[in-house]
């Protein structure tokens, strides 16, 4: 079963038994520019994607003017 | 990925820092290192009162939880924008920077522009034709204003914001591109107070804007995920992307940018000398704040402008 990564409104499927960070890369997706998290937990960039799991990603830049 | 100091599992992992730490000692790390920048920057004291700029996002609201746990006086303030764009922007912001006030006990001032001025930010700026169709520029302007009144009127030392190092580097980028001598000039951790200006500091400035979303995470605050409904496209946004796209090939980038300007403008590098005299400010004729115009400041005009347009 694929991994699904959520970002805001979007979703991406990647191949389980990759890292965070080649999974971000592969669905373009900046990795300055989200946090993960797995059940609510933050994690890293070096973690291996399992099975079937969904990864929910936080947006991180926020505009206007401060 | 394990913590540099328990050698537990990390959650959260600074290429610029090489620096992996667990949520716990994460938590630690923060306040720390933000009483460190306070401290180095000659921010404020534990004497002084201090006001924080409140949004509801995740910087301000993080801001005002770290100066209380390091324990310094902070109120916050609220300021009112009308805001709506189809998700009750401003009202949603207004009742999560409320609750967390009310959950920490902490007194927050609370401005609504319309009430005062009569005018909504995006009135506002239909009204005066500033900002080429999007409000943003008379937001930024009613802000400061609003923000440097109050903190004056009611006494406080110095005003806090969240801005953090992607805000600071968007804004160095940006001012960097067009050679904005006056405005990389005014830029720092600190703006000292002057005539009609309070003391202006930034303690988050050094911190990512990833970091700032993850100690959010960390200590469970709940903020404004939202984006303001017009910051969608803006140039800002855009600086930070790109800026983003340079760190994650350089880990670091960011940092260095904004931290050597900051050593090259101490140094004097920066062709200071010839702008000293052109960022010279006088009082504002109708409300005493420091302005450039030979008369009334920005914000007055505007106002001035809105009131001969509505009538």
């Amino acid at each position: 079963m694929p991994v699904k990564l959520i970002l805001r409104n979007k979703e991406y499927e990647v191949k389980a038994g990759m890292t965070l960070l080649d999974a971000l890369k592969k669905s373009n997706i900046v990795p300055e520019s989200v946090i993960a998290t797995r059940d609510g937990e933050m994690i890293t960039e070096d973690e291996i994607l399992k099975d079937g799991e969904v990864i929910k990603l936080i947006a991180v830049i926020s505009g206007g003017l401060g | 990925m394990k913590c540099k100091k328990c050698g537990g599992k990390a959650s959260v992992n600074m290429r610029q820092h090489k620096l992996a730490l667990c949520k716990e000692h994460y938590l630690e790390w923060i306040p720390e290192q933000t009483e460190r920048f306070i401290k180095k920057y000659h921010m404020f004291t534990r004497d002084e009162k201090i006001l924080v700029a409140v949004s509801g996002g995740k910087d301000s609201l993080a801001l005002w939880d770290i100066l209380t746990r390091l324990g310094y006086e902070a109120d916050g303030l609220y300021l009112g924008l009308g805001i709506d764009g189809g998700i009750e922007y401003s009202h949603e912001s207004q009742r999560l920077s409320q609750k967390f006030a009310d959950e920490h006990n902490l007194k927050l001032h609370v401005m609504d522009v319309e009430g005062e001025y009569g005018y909504s930010i995006p009135v506002l700026s239909e009204i005066s034709h500033r900002g080429h169709g999007k409000p943003c520029a008379v937001c930024g302007l009613a802000k400061r204003h609003e923000m440097n009144r109050i903190a004056r009127d009611l006494g406080y030392d110095v005003l806090a914001t969240g801005h953090n190092l992607d805000d600071e580097a968007a804004v160095l980028f940006g001012n960097t591109l067009n050679w904005s001598s006056e405005y990389l000039l005014r830029q720092g951790p600190v703006l000292p107070a002057a005539d009609g200006l309070v003391r202006k500091v930034k303690p988050l400035c050094r911190f990512y804007e990833r970091e700032m979303t993850a100690y959010a995470l960390a200590r469970g605050i709940e903020y404004m995920y939202e984006e303001c409904p017009f910051a969608e496209g803006s140039q800002q946004i855009f600086y930070k992307e790109t800026l983003n796209q340079l760190e994650s090939v350089r880990p670091g980038a960011k940092l260095t940018f904004y931290i050597k300007f900051l050593e090259a403008k101490q140094r004097g590098d920066l062709f200071i000398e010839t702008n000293i005299e052109r960022a010279h400010l006088h009082p504002c004729s109708r409300c005493g704040q420091p302005t450039s115009a030979p008369e009334l400041c920005s914000f007055c005009r505007m106002i001035e402008k809105a009131k001969v347009t509505t009538g």
